[in-house]
Parts: structure tokens; C-alpha cells; sequence
């Protein structure tokens, strides 16, 4: 008795998988191109590149994929993941060995997936990408990887020789599908707003959206909305500097604009990121000029929606600040290393010496019945030059208490 | 010595009474007449700056009051104490007490109100309305058209016109004498020619000029290329050179260091642009883009990201991607 819910009381991401390409919630159109790739290699079709390089954040289904087209095509799967220790010897050594040897089983064939990827540490896995590339160019048998991040400089190499399938973030309301079905294959009664909100906070990740719900769910017959405090704040905080690689990397409006989702940054701080990266990302003049006028548009939304509290206008001030500085880029994505808005750190650490300037300035301009501004601009140049000549004490610009009104 | 007042040839000749102006006859005939009679209205003053607006409510303050004026005289700077708070509350303090000594009411001369709120600018038109008994209020400003017209329409309206050359040359002559001074009549040129009708810097490209070797042609035309804050000017060059991330260095400094606003700071680019040498069809895309810029500012758009626009755009007119 006790044997047969144990094996009942897996993850309900791994008990509830879909069992058909169909299924996979928000990426059938990757899924697909995945399998087409697969056929097309094992039919000898010529054209196609050796392995397939599957991208996307976490628990958008890219394992999932994998594991359904082996199963439908009749491949045997042999599966390597981060968790092994990937030594050059261990990649020759695995999937070297089967991808030369045919399948002990007699059936058809292999797939071969190299999963989270990410993990391939430099040190540790000293050579591994290059075995990698290696094993890629010896292999019978399709070979396939997961990685977070694509652009990273390391996988450089492995991105000229292989198929890229980009899997998105799952959005929100194919989420909301898949929590109701769940839910209700463990005969569980959820309120709709509940669904909503678990959705919402997954930032795209479907996986974390089913564990939230088996968390609140477990044993319950009826989950209600405010049983939702329950949960600690999911760690869903991707960082912030992955949000803005994936924003600067992403494909189309919609693809930025789904990247920014689930970040914890407000708005407005966002824009911010966007602004102080820009130049980085976009050296050409060209690139960087298109990023900013459509940066600088989004902005002038952002100034509707806060002096007239137009919320509702929000939307497009992501879609052109975040669709802008994507596609600024004309070739493919360059890894980048991304920098905090800096003018935040500017401005107070030279809060003193402006509050001092600023201080001289109005003495001044109390004096010449001027504001701080004109000071700034129709005095203080002729007064430095002044200063220059000898005629006047460099005392003049320093507020004193002797100076008052 | 190290008195702004004393220093500053602007403060050291600014004229004390009605009497000492050179210039804007008919207005200072109208004045007088208020300082005679003891009676004004409220007074709307607008022109160009440089044409002697604050200079004019100071006199008329020290015709109405004498020397001990400022007790009944209150000035203060709308752009930078430009908020509804000061309406509220250092205006409506000052306004509803009443004068000292024998004057009949108040001055309160709000400068640069061109530049207050349209929500400030409401809540003083019911202070103004509020305290007719006590105070007579003066604003002066660049652009008339930027104050609300119930404001408008409740004060006497003055319109100061850029000086004319011929007063320009009296006053340079004026204080060239005091100063003994030799001024060349080139020079004297040169000065009305940079000052383009603003005594404000005619009299500080001269005190320069005077502090640099003498008044004359060459030292002046020097000077009035030097005098817009430096950072302005090298992050022009870097930003017509294509060096973006230089030019965006040097905008920074200039907001940090001078407290300039974006609009302030696309305001002098425009200016500083018509100065600098280059094809003149480039000249013209760059105007434009200065003008989107401004456009952009005043539509809501915040600073940083405004010039950060404006600056990729000139270095992509200008060419070259800058250093990698």
C-alpha cells in the first residue's frame, strides 16, 4: 500500500507531463522544429546541421521535447546533464561510445542529449566544449543540447555548427491552462483568481507555476485565493542582468516585452537598465541611435503615464523601450557585459559637492539677482575667466558665511 | 574684495533709480509716474533677457521706498523656487503683512515666471487677488505667452525690447570712462555685436575682455567663444566627432556640476550649434534633431534618456562610430 503512493508522490511537473508534442504548453512551434531537425537527420537528409543547440529559460520545456520525440520516433535516449561530472575523458567516453555504436536494442537508433549545458564549468570541464565539438562531428546519431543562455561566449564554437531552436517563456495564459488541468486530473476545485496569480508570478516558467500549485494543492480538495500568502516569494527574481540579456537578445517586440515579464524591477528603473546598456551593447553608431530613439519615445510614454497617471499606457512604453533595443541589432546578438544605471550611483556620491555647488551658485545669484541656472550659465563662465586673469580671488566661488542676503 | 557686488561689473553699474536708466524710455516714463503718485497696479514685465526687467522693479523699489527698501521688497526666483509650495507659503507670508514705515504697500518681484507651474501660477492669481491692499506683485519673464492669461489680464503689461545699439554704446562708454578704460571702436562693435541686445553680457564679455589685455576686436570675439560652460563645448566636439560615449561623459558632468535641466542643456546646444563650423545641409539635420529633442523634453520625456537620444543621433549624422 504504502509502495504504491510512493510512487505516486513525485513532482506533479513529472507526473502530469504531456505525453504528445501537441501538449507542450507555449512551445509547439520549437517542439516541432526540433523533431522536424531529428527526422530530417535520421532520414540522411543532407543540408542539415549535426546537432540542434535548444535555448530558452527554465521550464519552458525544452527536456520535455526531447524526451517526447525519443519516444515517439523510437530512439533510445542517452541522456547527459550538468550533475555528471563532465570531464573531457567522460563526454569521449559517453557519448563518444554512442554515438559510434550502434543501439544494443536493435532499435532504429539514438538521440543524444547533452542537458543544461550551462553547467560546463571552465575549469572543471577544462576542454569540454571542444570534446563536445568533437564527439558533434564524429556522431552517427543526432545529437541535441539545452542552455539556458545561448550567447554566452563560450558556446560560441558550438553555435556555428548546430540548428538553434529558441524555446520561449511560456505566457501566462497557456499557463493558467495547464495549472486548471492539473488541477483538476488531482480533483482539486481551484478559484480562478488563485490560477491567475500563480501564473503571473512564474515568470514564464511552467514548471515553478506546477510546483507552487502541488505546494498549495497537496491533499486539498478546494484551493482558494488567499491561501496564496502561504507561499514565500518565489525566487523567480531572475536577475536582473539575465533579464537584460534576454531582453537585448530577443527576437521580436513580443519576445522582449515577454522577457521583461517577471522581472522585479519597477518600470521605471527598467528603462534605466535599458538606458545605461544601450551604448555598450550597440557600439554602432547606427544600432545604438535606432536603440535610443525608440528608448527615448518609450520614455516620453512613461512621462504621459506618470504625470497623467495613465496606467493603461504602460504597455507601449515596453514594447518600443524593449522592442527598441532589440531590434537595433542587424546581425546576431553580442555577448555583452551589462553594467548597473550608473547615474543612480553618481548622483549621490557627488550629492555633496552639488549641494555645495549649488549653494555657491545661489549665493551668487542672490547677489546678482539671478537664479541658479543663469548663474550657472551667464555668470560663472565670465567669472572663471576672471579668476583665470588673476582679477578676482577664487574665494568668490566658495559660499561663506560673511555672504548672505 | 571677494564680493560678487563689487567684483562684477553687472552688479557695480546696474543703475540704482528710475532716472539712471539709459534705455526703454516709455516704460521708465510710466514707472516714474507710479513712483510719483505712490499707486500701481500689478505688472507684468516680458522681454528677451538682458533688456533691464529686474533692474526696472529695483529702481522703482528704491523710488517708492529709499534706501530702505528692501524691507518692503521681496524678490524672488521662480525657476528656482518654482513649486505651488512657495506660492503658498513665503509669498502669501510676505504679501498679507503689511508695509513698514511710510510706504503704501509691498513689492514682491517674482523673476523668471515664465517658469512656474501652471498650478503655481493658479494659486497666485488668487494671492495676487487676495492681497491688493498689501502687496503689488511684478513678474517678469522671457516668453508672456508662458503665463496664464487670468494672470495675464490682471497685471499691467510691460514689453522690454532688446537694446538698441546706440544705448548699448552709451553705456559701454559709460562705464569704460569710470573704469578708465580704453575701448577700440572695433571693439565697441564687437561688444554690441555678441551682446545682441543683452546688457547683461555686453557688460561681462567687456569686464572679461578688460581682465584679458583690453577691449578690442580680437579678445572679445576670443571671449565669446570661450564662455559657454566649457563641458558644453567638448561635449559638442566629441558628439560632432561621432564619439558618443565621450560626448555622453561630458553631459553628464554638465547637469551634475551646473545643476542643468535637459531642457537647459538641448537650449544651449541649439545655441552653441549655430556657432560651430560644418557643412551647412549637416547643420540643418542637426537643428532638427535638437528641435525633436526639446519636443520630446517638454512632451514629459526625462532628461537622461532625452539627450542619451539626442546624442546617438548627432553622433550618427556626424559619422564614425567612435572608439569600440
Amino acid at each position: 500500500m504504502r509502495g504504491r503512493w510512493a510512487s505516486l508522490s513525485g513532482p506533479w511537473s513529472e507526473r502530469f507531463k504531456p505525453t504528445t508534442l501537441r501538449e507542450v504548453a507555449g512551445n509547439y512551434s520549437a517542439a516541432e522544429q526540433l523533431e522536424q531537425w531529428v527526422k530530417g537527420r535520421l532520414a540522411g537528409k543532407s543540408g542539415l546541421k549535426k546537432a540542434a543547440l535548444l535555448s530558452g529559460p527554465p521550464g519552458t520545456g525544452k527536456t520535455l521535447a526531447v524526451g517526447i520525440i525519443a519516444r515517439s520516433l523510437e530512439l533510445d535516449l542517452v541522456e547527459m546533464n550538468a550533475s555528471d561530472f563532465r570531464t573531457e575523458e567522460l563526454v569521449e567516453g559517453i557519448a563518444g561510445g554512442a554515438s559510434l555504436q550502434a543501439s544494443l536494442f536493435g532499435r532504429r537508433g539514438k538521440l543524444i542529449f547533452l542537458d543544461e549545458l550551462d553547467g560546463i564549468s571552465g575549469r572543471q570541464d577544462r576542454g569540454g566544449i571542444s570534446a563536445i565539438i568533437r564527439v558533434i562531428k564524429g556522431s552517427r546519431f543526432p545529437i541535441v543540447m539545452a542552455v539556458n543562455d545561448p550567447w554566452d561566449p563560450r558556446f560560441r564554437p558550438l553555435r556555428e555548427i548546430c540548428e538553434m531552436i529558441q524555446f520561449r517563456r511560456v505566457r501566462a495564459p497557456s499557463i493558467e491552462a495547464q495549472l486548471k488541468r492539473i488541477a483538476r486530473l488531482n480533483g482539486i476545485e481551484v478559484e480562478e483568481e488563485l490560477v491567475k496569480r500563480l501564473a503571473e508570478r512564474a515568470g514564464g516558467d511552467l514548471r515553478a507555476a506546477i510546483n507552487d500549485l502541488q505546494m498549495l494543492g497537496e491533499g486539498k480538495r478546494v484551493l482558494k485565493d488567499s491561501e496564496v500568502g502561504m507561499l514565500s516569494a518565489r525566487l523567480q527574481e531572475r536577475g536582473i542582468f539575465e533579464v537584460i540579456k534576454e531582453i537585448f537578445s530577443a527576437e521580436g517586440v513580443l519576445d522582449a516585452k515577454l522577457a521583461a515579464e517577471g522581472a522585479t524591477v519597477d518600470p521605471e528603473m527598467l528603462l534605466q537598465w535599458i538606458n545605461e546598456n544601450i551604448p555598450s551593447q550597440y557600439p554602432d553608431a547606427g544600432e545604438r541611435a535606432f536603440a535610443f530613439n525608440w528608448l527615448s519615445k518609450a520614455d516620453v510614454f512613461m512621462g504621459r503615464v506618470k504625470r497623467k497617471q495613465m496606467w493603461e499606457l504602460m504597455g507601449y512604453v515596453y514594447e518600443l523601450a524593449l522592442g527598441g533595443a532589440a531590434l537595433a541589432r542587424r546581425g546576431t546578438y553580442r555577448y555583452t557585459r551589462y553594467n548597473f544605471p550608473r547615474r543612480i550611483g553618481l548622483l549621490s556620491q557627488t550629492k555633496e559637492v552639488r549641494g555645495r555647488r549649488k549653494e555657491a551658485l545661489a549665493a551668487i545669484g542672490r547677489e546678482a539677482h539671478a537664479s541658479v541656472k543663469k548663474v550657472a550659465t551667464e555668470y560663472l563662465p565670465y567669472i572663471e575667466l576672471l579668476i583665470e586673469s588673476g582679477k578676482a580671488d577664487e574665494g568668490i566661488l566658495r559660499p561663506s558665511d560673511s555672504r548672505g542676503t | 574684495m571677494s564680493e560678487i557686488k563689487e567684483i562684477m561689473w553687472t552688479e557695480k553699474y546696474r543703475p540704482k533709480t528710475l532716472d539712471q536708466i539709459v534705455n526703454q524710455t516709455e516704460i521708465v516714463e510710466r514707472l516714474k509716474r507710479f513712483a510719483k503718485e505712490k499707486s500701481m497696479p500689478n505688472c507684468l514685465f516680458a522681454g528677451p533677457p538682458g533688456t533691464g526687467k529686474t533692474t526696472a522693479a529695483l529702481c522703482l523699489a528704491r523710488d517708492l521706498f529709499g534706501d530702505e527698501y528692501r524691507k518692503n521688497y521681496l524678490e524672488l526666483n521662480a525657476s528656482d523656487e518654482r513649486g505651488i509650495d512657495v506660492v503658498r507659503t513665503t509669498i502669501k507670508d510676505f504679501a498679507r503683512t503689511v508695509s513698514m514705515a511710510e510706504a503704501p504697500f509691498k513689492i514682491l518681484v517674482l523673476d523668471e515666471a515664465d517658469n512656474m507651474t501652471p498650478d503655481a501660477q493658479q494659486a497666485l492669481r488668487r494671492t495676487m487677488e487676495m492681497y491688493t491692499n498689501t502687496c503689488r506683485f511684478i513678474l517678469a519673464c522671457n516668453y508672456f505667452s508662458k503665463i496664464i492669461e487670468p494672470i495675464q489680464s490682471r497685471c499691467a503689461f510691460f514689453r522690454f525690447a532688446p537694446l538698441k545699439p546706440e544705448d548699448v554704446k552709451s553705456r559701454i562708454r559709460h562705464i569704460a570712462s569710470l573704469e578708465k578704460l580704453s575701448v577700440t571702436p572695433k571693439g565697441v562693435e564687437a561688444l554690441i555685436y555678441v551682446g545682441g541686445g543683452d546688457l547683461r553680457r555686453v557688460v561681462n564679455t567687456m569686464q572679461a575682455a578688460a581682465a584679458m589685455g583690453g577691449v578690442d576686436e580680437q579678445v572679445v570675439y576670443r571671449i565669446a567663444g570661450r564662455v559657454s560652460p566649457k563641458e558644453l563645448k567638448e561635449m559638442l566636439k566629441r558628439a560632432l566627432s561621432g564619439d558618443f560615449a565621450a560626448a555622453r561623459e561630458e553631459t553628464m558632468k554638465l547637469m551634475v556640476d551646473y545643476g542643468l535641466s535637459g531642457l537647459d542643456v538641448v537650449k544651449q546646444i541649439h545655441r552653441e550649434i549655430m556657432g560651430v563650423e560644418m557643412d551647412e545641409r549637416r547643420r540643418l539635420q542637426l537643428i532638427e534633431e535638437v528641435g525633436e529633442a526639446e519636443y520630446r523634453l517638454l512632451q514629459g520625456g526625462s532628461d537622461e534618456v532625452q539627450l542619451n537620444s539626442l546624442l546617438a543621433r548627432m553622433a550618427l549624422i556626424c559619422g564614425g562610430g567612435g572608439p569600440p
